[in-house]
């Protein structure tokens, strides 16, 4: 886990705190660190918030499901819910609303520093959204033609991004609302310390680890600006087993409360013994 | 005699000449029916049928009575009869033109208006009818003048006609007339106790029911049928409050002799443990006349008849059965509303069969009504009426006992099941920065009371029963259990709540450390709010269910189908709601989330985790303080879970002896539990031929006793004993 939001002077991000959104050429900077141990099986690569409130009433209602459907007639007239953002100079925004405005959009870059050469790693950006939303919650708006631009005609992008929604990728599967980053963030998060799936590591063949020991670099283009409400960003790597990722509690919470039902039963089966035996004796007088 | 009973009624006859089938009256040799608002008169005039003396009917204002020749009286006027003079008049003119005034009533209001006669004999006669228990009557007659009756006759035509004070214009006139009689005789009527009306008030008094007779009779009639229905018992002692006893002494000596002689014994007593059955030395038994208690209601100028009236209730509170004997209707009523407003506030319950108790029926808390001879005056103004009296004892002990668990339950569930509802809604709020951003799906909010938990405790409410009806109806102190409100207090009210405060922050914080910056999936997806939500909401709905199973004690297949199928229609609902795109929905949030839910591992364990720990508590509460401080229906819910059937009950012999206990073999008695009986029992259980003896549910426990108190075995309820 590391997080790079550049607050620390000393952080090499914090030339890039105070970044606007649509500052041109992007700020960069760049993160080394070091993997103490290897990184078996897929890996999973996060990006993290802290202190965004996703999960706020009016943030979670701004948005135009039948729009992201590919509804043709929300398309061009989004749903009232998501004003402030539903329309642009009088053009209607796609896609509408707070939560799609307000989209991650920071690059990272992994890159293993082995002997002085910077070795990129491969990292997958499918297949981290749900399966039914890509394929059925969220669709392109239907027309004939595989040119996108041609179908959101008449729309303009939302107001904090710096590229249409047309043209977030240039594979046709992965562009428009089906763009799996902007699924991804369309999943309000329920608490306002949260990660979102940025990028898969797939496994290489079993006889390497995917993530060899040793030192790497992430490569940040910082372009989301978290400092003016004291967020933070930072980046995690992890492994998932099939119960998910790290996590102790589930693990203490059955420990404690399996050894207090044992304890209990223990002192409720001396209770039943001297107690219950109290009523067994009969107390017949003299 | 015979021509005065004959004569001075209401009766009417009716023919019987239209029954199909027996004629009702295949005894007498006659064919007509005698029916009367009042039983009694019915009583006295087929018991001068039997003498000789038939009466035959009321013919064009002419009473014709068969006797050995026909004859017939003109009916001149009737004074009827009102409870407050206790008495009637027929005023008649016989074939040969006398005119007699025929009377009939309460001795004690016939006695003081009669001028010669057999006083002394009629009376003493009366008094040993009284003893008896019989319901006594004099009867007494007045020959009129044609000039006295034409008097008469002005007299009550103008007082019946009075267009103001009639009530009071036609007493005066009344009083007028009815004067200088001549004696005629006396009469008794047997009016037997109903059947079971004796096991009904034992019943009563060991549920800790205090029981009061109020009545109109005189007071011996009273008092024997005080002990025929076993109200006082052979050794409780009688203390009276009598007008006999006033003239003696004043009323203030007499309620101070009376409250320092119950007082006396019942100081080291705690006050809330009996209020029926006692079993300290002595119990007593108080009887009050209606006069003496219009004294102690009469407000007094120097403002002292309210500590008559107090004293008058310590007194009572003391007294196991109190008798109210020669009561007006209206002072009925006015003895139930000094219960009522008494310090404890006590629910009354009022049960009468005539129309001298509607107005206490009305008054009390509770009126029962018996639809009985003396016709539905009491049912109609009733809030419950039952054929017999001895169906009290199961509408109080069975129904009213199970209505109350159920209802008792039903409230405090309700709150408990929406305060789990609502709390982590409400610590969501915490977390979303105060926006009031729901936790749950609003189809979720919305059916959750609805259709979600609903059914289970509506089958609850209907149908619970926590000790079998067979098993309260052989044991009326399990009643105690529930006394004075108790399932509804606010010690309960507070556990309840408690537990619901417990619940919704297990849940919530339970979901919230599993969700915390974690990824739950297996494939490194990550879960949104309504997720979250739906987690703690599925968590939410098997606890509450859970809960109602655990508080369940009488399962049905209708229990089992209304719980289990409520489950297993919040499943259903789940994925049918998230299953598909609903075009009428203008959100789809909830697409796919409940199977998303579910596809995760770490979820299952979770909602398995979290609906343990929030049962929890709940569980060791019951099963400590079933093991440790068992109430007495604990206990029987106990016994009977181990031997269904077959269960009966002895008392030793050898406890008939009464024995004297000194203090270290009692139980302390905290209020209700523990409590400890007078009734030393055993259960034996039958098993096929042979049979073996149970613990003793009811038996004294050797714990230690702090009390300095006493107890003994009173000789109580021995004739129930084998």
């Amino acid at each position: 886990q590391i997080d790079y939001t550049g607050t620390d002077p000393s952080s090499p991000c914090n030339k890039c705190l105070n970044v606007s959104w649509d500052s041109t050429p992007p700020c960069t900077c760049t993160i080394n660190f070091t993997l103490e141990h290897s990184f078996e099986s897929n890996v999973f690569m996060y990006y993290g918030l802290s202190n965004f409130y996703q999960n706020h009433r009016r943030y979670v209602k701004s948005r135009d499901d039948s729009q992201l459907n590919g509804d043709n007639s929300s398309l061009l007239n989004p749903s009232k819910e998501c004003e402030p953002y539903r329309t642009n100079e009088d053009k209607p925004i796609a896609p509408c609303g707070a939560i799609a405005n307000s989209m991650f959009n920071d690059t990272l870059e992994l890159y293993r520093i082995d002997n002085d050469t910077r070795i990129p790693i491969t990292l997958i950006k499918k297949g981290i959204a749900w399966w039914t939303d890509k394929n059925v919650k969220f669709r392109n708006p239907t027309g004939d033609g595989n040119n996108l631009t041609a179908l959101f005609q008449g729309t303009t992008k939302p107001v904090n991004w710096p590229k249409p929604v047309y043209m977030l990728d240039s594979e046709p599967d992965n562009n428009g609302f089906i763009n799996e980053d902007f699924i991804v963030w369309m999943r309000t998060a329920a608490l306002p310390t949260f990660r979102k799936l940025y990028r898969l590591i797939e496994r290489k063949d079993n006889l390497q680890p995917t993530l060899q020991a040793g030192k790497y670099s992430l490569e940040i283009a910082y372009n989301y600006p978290v400092h003016s409400f004291d967020g933070r960003k930072r980046m995690i790597l992890s492994t998932i087993s099939w119960m998910g990722g790290k996590n102790p509690f589930l693990g203490i919470a059955y420990i404690t409360v399996g050894s207090i039902c044992f304890f209990l039963g223990v002192v409720l089966l001396i209770i039943h013994h001297k107690y219950g035996n109290r009523n067994t004796s009969a107390d017949i007088p003299n | 005699f015979f021509r005065a009973l004959c004569l001075c009624h209401t009766v009417q006859v009716k023919d019987d000449d239209s029954v199909d089938g027996l004629k009702k009256n295949q005894l007498s040799r006659r064919s007509c029916i005698y029916i009367s608002s009042s039983p009694d008169e019915v009583a006295l005039v087929e018991g001068i049928q039997r003498l000789g003396y038939t009466y035959l009917r009321l013919k064009d204002n002419f009473m014709e009575i068969l006797n050995q020749e026909n004859n017939r009286f003109e009916l001149l006027e009737v004074l009827s009869f009102d409870s407050v003079r206790r008495r009637m008049s027929v005023i008649v003119k016989s074939s040969t033109g006398d005119i007699f005034l025929f009377c009939k009533g309460a001795d004690s209001s016939i006695f003081p208006r009669v001028k010669e006669g057999k006083i002394d004999q009629i009376r003493s006669r009366v008094e040993r009818n009284a003893v008896e228990g019989l319901r006594t009557l004099c009867v007494a007659y007045k020959k009129l003048t044609a000039e006295e009756y034409s008097n008469a006759q002005k007299l009550l035509q103008n007082a019946k006609l009075a267009l103001q004070d009639r009530e009071k214009k036609l007493a005066e006139v009344y009083e007028k007339i009815e004067r200088d009689f001549i004696l005629l005789g006396a009469t008794a009527v047997e009016d037997r106790l109903q059947e079971k009306a004796a096991d009904t008030i034992e019943a009563l008094q060991k549920a800790g029911i205090k029981v009061w007779v109020l009545t109109g009779d005189k007071m011996e009639t009273a008092a024997a049928t005080c002990y025929a229905c076993k109200l006082f018992r052979r050794n409780t002692q009688i203390l009276e409050l009598t007008t006999k006893k006033i003239e003696e002494q004043s009323l203030h000596d007499v309620l101070f002799d009376l409250s320092k002689t119950v007082l006396r014994h019942s100081g080291s007593l705690t006050r809330d443990t009996f209020s029926g059955l006692s079993t300290d030395m002595q119990d007593y038994g108080l009887i009050i006349d209606g006069a003496a208690l219009s004294l102690i209601m009469k407000p007094r100028q120097d403002g002292s008849s309210s500590n008559y009236r107090e004293l008058f209730l310590e007194i009572c509170r003391n007294c196991s059965a109190v008798l109210c004997c020669r009561m007006a209707p209206l002072q009925k009523a006015q003895i139930v509303k000094l219960i009522k407003l008494s310090k404890e506030h006590p629910i009354t319950l009022a049960i009468g069969d005539g129309a001298n108790d509607v107005s206490m029926i009305l008054e009390a808390h509770v009126g029962i009504g018996i639809i009985g001879k003396e016709g539905r005056q009491a049912a109609r103004n009733s809030d419950y009426a039952i054929p017999k009296f001895k169906h009290l004892k199961k509408m109080l002990l069975v129904h009213g006992h199970f209505y109350y668990v159920r209802i008792s339950e039903l409230v405090q569930y309700f709150f408990y099941k929406n305060v789990c509802f609502i709390f982590p809604q409400f610590l969501y709020q915490f977390f979303c920065g105060f926006s009031q951003q729901t936790l749950y799906d609003t189809a979720y909010l919305t059916l959750y009371n609805i259709s979600f938990t609903s059914l289970p405790i509506l089958l609850y409410g209907l149908m619970e029963q926590h000790v079998s009806a067979d098993t309260l109806k052989r044991e009326p102190s399990l009643y105690r259990d529930v006394a004075k409100n108790a399932l509804l207090r606010w010690r309960a009210f507070i556990y309840w709540t408690f537990l619901g405060v417990f619940d919704a922050v297990v849940f919530f914080f339970g979901a919230y450390f599993l969700f915390e910056n974690t990824i739950v999936t297996s494939n490194g997806q990550m879960f949104g709010n309504w997720t979250f939500g739906t987690l703690v909401f599925t968590v939410l709905v098997f606890t509450v269910t859970l809960k109602l199973a655990l508080d369940t004690h009488y399962w049905t297949w209708i229990n089992h189908f209304m719980i289990w199928g409520s489950l297993v229609f919040y499943i259903i609902f789940s994925l049918l709601w998230g299953g598909i795109i609903w075009p009428f929905l203008n959100y789809q949030r909830m697409y796919y989330v409940f199977m998303q839910m579910l596809s995760s591992g770490p979820a299952w364990l979770g909602i398995i985790l979290l609906i343990t720990v929030s049962l929890l508590p709940d569980v060791l509460k019951k099963v400590l303080c079933r093991q440790l401080w068992p109430t007495a229906t604990e206990r029987i819910q106990n016994a009977s879970r181990h031997c269904q059937e077959h269960i009966s009950e002895f008392t030793p012999l050898a406890c008939l002896k009464s024995p004297r206990y000194r203090s270290s073999d009692c139980s302390s008695s905290p209020a209700r539990r523990s409590n400890s009986h007078s009734k030393k029992m055993m259960f034996t259980h039958w098993r096929g031929v042979d049979y073996s003896v149970l613990p003793s549910v009811f038996g004294y426990s050797n714990k230690h006793c702090r009390s300095s108190a006493g107890y003994h075995y009173s000789g109580s309820g021995l004739e129930t004993s084998v």
